[in-house]
């Protein structure tokens, strides 16, 4: 009983978080990217100054409000509880490696959702990946893989990403000078929504994922893993809300939210393999995480210094991938990132290996 | 009587699901339930005495009983 009604809220929260990633879209971010954490943590990099892509430069507010949203839930639900020391330094090298494998396939599990309802079929190939990528880490997860346990921090150590988010927030409403921003017409940075609506979309998405424990890894995981469907719901859910919205959107507006086919996709390319093997890459890495990018920045929200530092891990990520020329394009993968990849798998491969087998651990 | 535990990682999940076992106690694994954690993590629900030998107890992080008035806490872990 207890069970179905969590199953219920889930899915209505993944109604509303589907329908607000359509809207966004709608009120001005790029097309079948109303969320990516993957993207819009790039862009945070660019405007941080971290890599100089000059055209994914922008301090999104999304980012911002989904961390407060998780940590003001957190403690108003007494569940904030700042710990960590679990693999720090492993799970930022994870952190790198999952930001590469997604901006192989332009895009973070979350908008691989989106990219589907909104018509991409390039995105089933990452589904594809997605999926194997998980069975791998299940795989390890099952012979008894583990970062070790976290620990009881001072408070002041969980309350820290919070407060950093609040004050990148401060700086882009009061101090935008000191960001990098890219130049409209310049690329996907220039495309968002309001800064206001982007706030209180990321509010209202941090407190549900927090509340829900949302996670797009998480579903599949547990599926496998428990037969277990609740989280599950909850991706299902986002995925059918946002295909009605687009589809809505398309018939009020005279705009097309819904293009079928693979061609001509927006922030996307068509080489289907290397779609295929950047999720696998993403997908396998956040089951050794122990979580999607979203549930990191929701975990973080909530006092969790291991997720935080995934967090910089993944802006790092970014950071390297614009740097090295690493990232994909509309025009395909370049051949530096297909060597991150590949690179990037074995180094997976070698962490969750270690994890499982090694023989010190206790 | 009906007990689970929540670990700190899945591992120490997957070797008291495999203790409980042994000593003849019927066990699963599953998603922690919402209500007893905000984690994602695994847990261990298993029928009998709620007492795990020593190495399995380094990684739980609580043990509570399934009562009719809800959860009862039988242990948490001393350095949370």
């Amino acid at each position: 009983m207890q069970l179905k009604g969590e199953k219920t809220v889930i899915v209505l929260a993944g109604c509303v978080i589907g329908v607000l990633a359509s809207l966004l879209v709608f009120w001005g971010n790029p097309v079948n990217m109303g969320f990516c954490i993957a993207c819009f943590l790039r862009d945070i990099s660019g405007a941080l100054g971290f890599h100089s892509a000059a055209a994914v430069q922008y301090l999104r507010p999304e980012i911002v409000g989904l961390v407060l949203g998780s940590f003001l839930l957190a403690v108003c639900r007494k569940e904030f509880s700042a710990r960590g020391g679990s693999s720090p330094l492993t799970r930022f090298v994870l952190g790198m490696l999952v930001m590469i494998g997604c901006l192989m396939f332009l895009g973070c599990p979350f908008r691989m959702i989106l990219r589907i309802a909104g018509g991409d079929l390039n995105a089933l190939f990452g589904l594809g990946g997605f999926v194997c990528g998980i069975l791998a880490g299940v795989f390890f997860l099952n012979r008894g893989y583990t970062l070790r346990r976290s620990y009881a921090l001072p408070r002041l150590e969980g309350a820290l990403f919070p407060t950093i988010m609040a004050v990148l927030l401060v700086l882009l409403v009061a101090v935008p000078s000191l960001l990098r921003f890219t130049e409209a017409g310049g690329g996907p940075g220039a495309l968002h929504a309001p800064v206001l609506i982007s706030l209180a979309a990321g509010l209202i998405v941090g407190a549900l994922a927090q509340h829900t424990r949302l996670c797009m890894v998480g579903g599949i995981r547990d599926m496998v893993l428990f037969r277990e469907s609740k989280l599950l719901l909850g991706f299902i859910a986002v995925f059918a809300s946002t295909l009605v919205c687009n589809l809505i959107l398309s018939a009020v507006t005279g705009t097309s939210y819904f293009n079928l086919g693979m061609a001509g996709q927006p922030v996307a390319h068509t080489d289907g393999l290397w779609n295929f093997l950047g999720m696998l890459l993403a997908g396998w890495g956040c089951v050794l995480l122990g979580g999607c990018p979203l549930r990191q920045l929701v975990l973080s929200g909530e006092g969790n210094a291991d997720s935080a530092l995934t967090v910089l891990g993944l802006m790092a990520g970014a950071a390297v991938s614009h740097n090295f020329s690493l990232a994909s394009s509309a025009d395909g993968p370049t051949a530096n990132g297909k060597i991150a990849v590949i690179l990037g798998l074995c180094a997976v491969a070698v962490i969750a290996c270690l994890g499982t087998f090694r023989k010190d651990r206790t | 009587m009906t007990c689970i535990a929540t670990f700190f990682s899945h591992f120490g999940a997957v070797r008291c699901q495999r203790t409980c076992r042994a000593l003849g106690r019927p066990a699963r694994m599953m998603p922690v339930p919402r209500t007893l954690s905000s984690s994602c993590g695994t847990c261990v629900q298993w029928e009998g005495e709620p007492e795990l030998p020593e190495d399995v107890l380094a990684d739980v992080e609580q043990i509570v009983e399934i009562t009719t008035q809800g959860y009862r806490p039988i242990y948490r872990a001393g350095s949370l």
